[in-house]
């Protein structure tokens, strides 16, 4: 067993509702006493439905949501550091060692920069290169990895469909040449003809630049097709962790079961049986 | 090229031309910069495109109104035989024949016996001539003067002078709109007075403009409590009616500052338009600065570590420039409407400064508006200035929007 | 097409839409033609693009106003006792009134879109109900609570007294299933119904849909991206893909014996949780965007069997019959031979 990249120790995320003169106000508790360990090298999968904390889960260890109660750590080998606590020195290294793909491949990215400067921002934004030239390479290198035609690199984002604006976003997230990514809902907005093709980008990405990456989704068979490990989160809580194949061939909990009986299946013949999940309290 | 490819070369050539084209035209699409999107958006758009020439060429009429107006629009230029006179329109022929050269015919005053007044006959035996690069009263470019208490600060310099006009007339005077009680041509005071309202908009819009700039953006981009108290400020700003406080703050001025010369009056009174025309142009800001910093590309930014004057440099000031030029476009012909009103009530500008306000309220007697119409033709030049800018504005607004034909 | 036993309830044929844009005409629809019969649900499958969403809205003419319909198109609607109606003839708003909200009711993907924030949702529903029938006040009301309480909404009585705002998701949804189903319309036209919907909630909305088809016996045109939904809820299919159908037919044997390749290629596209191991097979390239539609077949730019130099590069392939009602855009030759 390899040793954890990230790791989540009790890790709570309390968002405060409203304000109140008097007492506490009341909290949504987003995340709720979770924790998880990301091993190096793997492709991590977190589902769950809208509001069940993924995403704030996802970008608290990226130090983008308040962390209110646990500690996440991120450990290479080379450095670590504890996200919760991070000096403003410390902060600008590890966002360029742990990155985020967005959802909306249209909102991510600035209609107003050409694709070349889209992916040099974060270079030129940490100071990772020392000239335009070196800039440029890193750039064509990215994207060439991305399967980007580089004569493209001149262009707007308005030029582009979906799946190439994924994939540009893509080559943004890993320019600065992270060792983490978080993939918040990748795929989520993209047609299923391009989502395949951007999954198996994902997957020979991480191969051949030695990434780990979580891969948030609300998708059970995206994530069953991807991911090694998988943590299936609901209401703020972890209910079952375990290997993917472990966890599709024999889930454990209730929750899980109720989740995967309400996939329809391809086939007509295959009835829908969704049950509704009650938890036990 | 060598010989041998040509021939091939000039058999594809039509297919291969015209699908060279269309690759030009949608590589050149692909690679327009939002600025240039905007221009080709707006381009289309037929009313805004007429408003956009009219209005330059009102614009060019007020910067050279010096040059294209033959007579001086203050008293120094009035024609003393000429009151309340009709507007003159040049022609080529009368009963006796016809000239390539347009002209007038001469003007004598006279004593009317019914009325007891002196007004003018047209004698049209006699003709005059208009004749074209004549000189005449001189005037002058970039001209400025500091005259501030002592003598040290004091600066003169008077700039470019020139004495040089499109037209003229060989004897007397020719008035294509007329004349007003005075005897001044209102040719020439309609084309000053819309510089002169252009400049106050243009000032009162700047000013306006800078203070929602700092205002707004400060309270868009910081949010939380500095945001709550701006906008408190902002609202209570704006409840303030505006006609109320022009008149008492004109008042004031008036009163302890009877001797004002009509430039510092023009400054004051763009100041004022200006000091209270910020809190709707600062909302705007604040809302649209708002809107943007929660969009993804800045929280990308924000995670790859960019800094605050970063992420305002890169990602908020462009995405800006639009909405700002549409908003300053937009809120101008409102600045020229308070400057007329002011101005109307009496309140802005006062007659020597030619103001289309000032000329507008010499209209409302009764007097002129029963027995001399034409002194209201620099309404038509209002209206028309106003609803330019308006379209124009519009047009801006639904061209700048960067998804407007998308999603 | 198939179902000769009755008259089917919606014939359309021919259907092209095209829409004047700045850069020019662009053609949504192309020569789209299905029936849908009473008690049927036909699915219409397709991704960003297709024209799905399109054709279903010109059922009830509400694409914008720079859209030109084909001369040719027919769009027929065939209520039982009632004259047929023409829905491309109806120029005037108030012969619409037959179509919308009467024979035909739409749901749509995000539900609030189809609420006035401001109105209760008993309101809504009452003043539809006081426009299309002769119900009164009383009667709208009773009958609206009715409704509620059909779709799985628990406490109606109170429910009908809130707004849609004050309601989760999934019940958001049924109270718009509700609203669109108290008129009693013969045609139902679902627009992407369950894809803003978490998969447990969308799974009660497929069940109380197939249950509403029994009780109510409606057609449904149920339009979606996702292949699995379709299964679940549609007797017939239809694949669209830039503006064109591909492939039609009972949804068993569509599925389990595509025949064009697109089909295909969506259903290998699609990750399966019973084979773990299965590659994802990705349909090569981009989808085309509609100012650059491909001549002859629209599909073939992406066609991974193409052989360049076809004729799918220049003609259009007929709907061919593969097998008993199921057709697909092929030249007769390149029908594939089951075992």
């Amino acid at each position: 067993m390899s040793r954890p990249l990230i790791t989540v120790d009790d890790v709570s995320i309390h968002f405060p509702l409203g304000r109140s003169l008097f007492g506490t106000p009341p909290v949504l508790k987003a995340v709720d006493h979770v924790s998880l360990q990301i091993e190096k090298g793997s492709f991590f999968g977190l589902v769950g439905e809208s509001g069940s904390g993924k995403t704030t889960l996802g970008r608290a260890m990226l130090r983008a949501a308040p962390i209110s109660g646990g500690t996440i750590t991120y450990d290479d080998g080379e450095v670590a550091y504890d996200v919760g606590d991070i000096g403003k020195r410390q902060l600008r290294d590890y966002r360029s060692r742990a990155q985020l793909i967005f959802q909306d491949p249209y909102a991510a990215l600035s209609p107003r920069m050409t694709v070349r400067d889209i992916i040099a921002e974060p270079l030129e934004v940490m100071g990772l290169t020392s000239s335009r030239e070196e800039t440029d390479e890193r750039v064509r290198e990215i994207a060439a990895k991305c399967r980007l035609n580089l004569e493209h690199l001149r262009r707007f984002p308005h030029a582009f469909s979906g799946g190439q604006r994924q994939r540009i976003s893509i080559a943004r997230a890993l320019v600065c040449g992270p060792k983490f990514v978080v993939a918040d809902e990748a795929v989520a907005a993209l047609d299923v003809s391009i989502q395949a093709d951007i999954l198996n980008l994902l997957k020979s990405l991480q191969r051949d630049l030695d990434l780990t990456f979580l891969f948030i989704s609300h998708d059970l068979s995206v994530v069953a097709h991807v991911c090694d490990h998988v943590a299936v989160m609901y209401h703020g809580k972890i209910m079952e962790q375990a290997p993917t194949r472990q966890l599709f061939a024999n889930p454990t909990h209730d929750y899980t079961r109720c989740l995967l009986s309400a996939i329809p299946s391809i086939d007509p013949d295959e009835k829908l049986s969704a049950r509704v999940y009650e938890p036990e309290s | 090229m060598t010989t041998t490819t040509e021939p091939s070369a000039g058999l594809t050539a039509p297919q291969g031309k015209a699908e060279k084209a269309r690759d030009r035209a949608k590589e050149a699409y692909f690679t327009a910069s939002q600025g240039q999107l905007v221009r080709a958006r707006f381009r289309k758009n037929r009313t805004a495109m007429v408003a956009a020439c009219v209005l330059f060429v009102l614009i060019l009429a007020g910067f050279f109104a010096p040059f294209l107006s033959p007579y001086d629009p203050t008293i120094a230029g009035r024609d003393k035989g000429y009151l309340n006179g009709a507007p003159q329109m040049p022609m080529f022929c009368d009963h006796n024949g016809c000239s390539a050269r347009p002209f007038l015919h001469g003007v004598k005053m006279e004593l009317d016996m019914a009325t007891l007044r002196r007004t003018p006959v047209v004698d049209i035996e006699t003709r005059r001539y208009i004749q074209f690069w004549v000189q005449g009263w001189q005037y002058s470019y970039l001209a400025f003067e500091v005259d501030l208490p002592g003598e040290t600060f004091d600066m003169k310099w008077d700039g470019i002078t020139f004495s040089t006009h499109v037209f003229g007339i060989d004897d007397g005077f020719v008035h294509l709109f007329g004349t007003d009680g005075e005897g001044k041509d209102l040719f020439s005071r309609t084309l000053h007075a819309i510089w002169t309202s252009m400049a106050v908009g243009t000032l009162s819009v700047l000013i306006a403009f800078v203070l929602a700039l700092i205002i707004g953006g400060i309270s868009g981009y910081f949010g939380g409590w500095i945001d709550s108290v701006i906008q408190m400020i902002t609202d209570a700003i704006r409840t303030v009616p505006a006609i109320p406080l022009f008149m008492a703050i004109s008042a004031i001025l008036f009163e302890y500052a009877p001797s004002m010369t009509a430039e510092t009056r023009f400054f004051v009174i763009a100041s004022i338009l200006g000091l209270i025309g910020w809190p709707t142009l600062a909302r705007r800001i604040r809302t649209h600065l708002l809107a943007e910093r929660s969009q993804e590309y800045v929280l990308a930014a924000q995670l790859c570590g960019a800094s605050a004057s970063h992420v305002i440099r890169r990602h908020l000031l462009p995405s800006f420039t639009s909405y700002i030029i549409v908003d300053l476009v937009i809120s101008f012909p409102y600045m020229v409407l308070s400057e007329t009103a002011l101005s109307f009530i009496g309140l802005g500008l006062k007659d020597p400064v030619n103001s289309l306000g000032v000329m507008l309220k010499n209209v409302s007697e009764a007097d002129v508006l029963m027995n001399y119409q034409w002194e209201a033709i620099p309404a038509v030049f209002f209206v028309v200035l106003v609803l330019a800018f308006v379209f124009v504005g519009d047009g801006l607004r639904d061209a700048a929007d960067p998804y407007g034909d998308k999603r | 097409m198939s179902m000769p036993q009755t008259a089917p309830l919606l014939s359309v044929r021919d259907l092209t839409i095209r829409f004047k844009t700045d850069e020019g005409l662009i053609t949504a629809v192309e020569n789209v033609s299905f029936d849908i019969a009473p008690g049927e649900v036909l699915g219409l499958v397709g991704e960003s693009g297709s024209g799905k969403s399109v054709t279903a809205k010109s059922l009830m003419q509400l694409n914008g106003r720079n859209t030109a319909y084909d001369p040719a198109s027919r769009i027929t609607l065939q209520v039982p006792d009632k004259p047929p109606l023409e829905v491309l003839s109806l120029k005037r708003e108030r012969d619409m009134i037959q179509v919308r909200g009467g024979a035909i009711s739409m749901i749509f993907q995000e539900p609030m879109a189809s609420f006035a924030p401001a109105i209760t949702i008993g309101d809504q529903m009452v003043e539809q109900l006081l426009l299309h029938t002769d119900m009164d006040k009383r009667r709208a009301k009773r009958h609206s609570i009715d409704m509620l309480d059909r779709v799985g909404i628990k406490d109606p009585d109170k429910r009908i007294d809130q707004y849609a705002f004050e309601l989760s998701g999934g019940m958001r949804q049924r109270a718009m299933i509700a609203m669109a189903l108290s008129t009693g319309p013969k045609l139902l036209i679902a627009d992407e119904p369950t894809t803003a919907l978490d998969v447990t909630i969308q799974a009660q909305v497929i069940d109380l849909m197939k249950d509403l088809v029994a009780e109510f016996g409606m057609g449904i045109l149920f339009i979606t991206h996702d292949l699995g939904v379709i299964a679940q809820t549609a007797d017939r299919v239809a694949v669209m893909y830039l503006g064109r159908i591909l492939e039609s037919g009972p949804v068993r044997d569509v599925i389990r014996h595509p025949a064009h390749a697109y089909t295909q290629g969506l259903i290998n596209a699609l990750p399966k949780l019973d084979d773990l191991d299965a590659p994802l097979t990705p349909i090569p390239g981009d989808i085309p965007s509609p100012l650059e539609r491909p001549s002859g077949c629209v599909f073939h730019t992406r066609n991974p069997n193409h052989v360049p130099g076809s004729r799918y590069e220049r003609e259009v392939p007929p709907m061919t019959e593969v097998s008993p009602g199921h057709f697909a855009a092929l030249f007769p030759e390149d029908v594939p031979v089951r075992a």
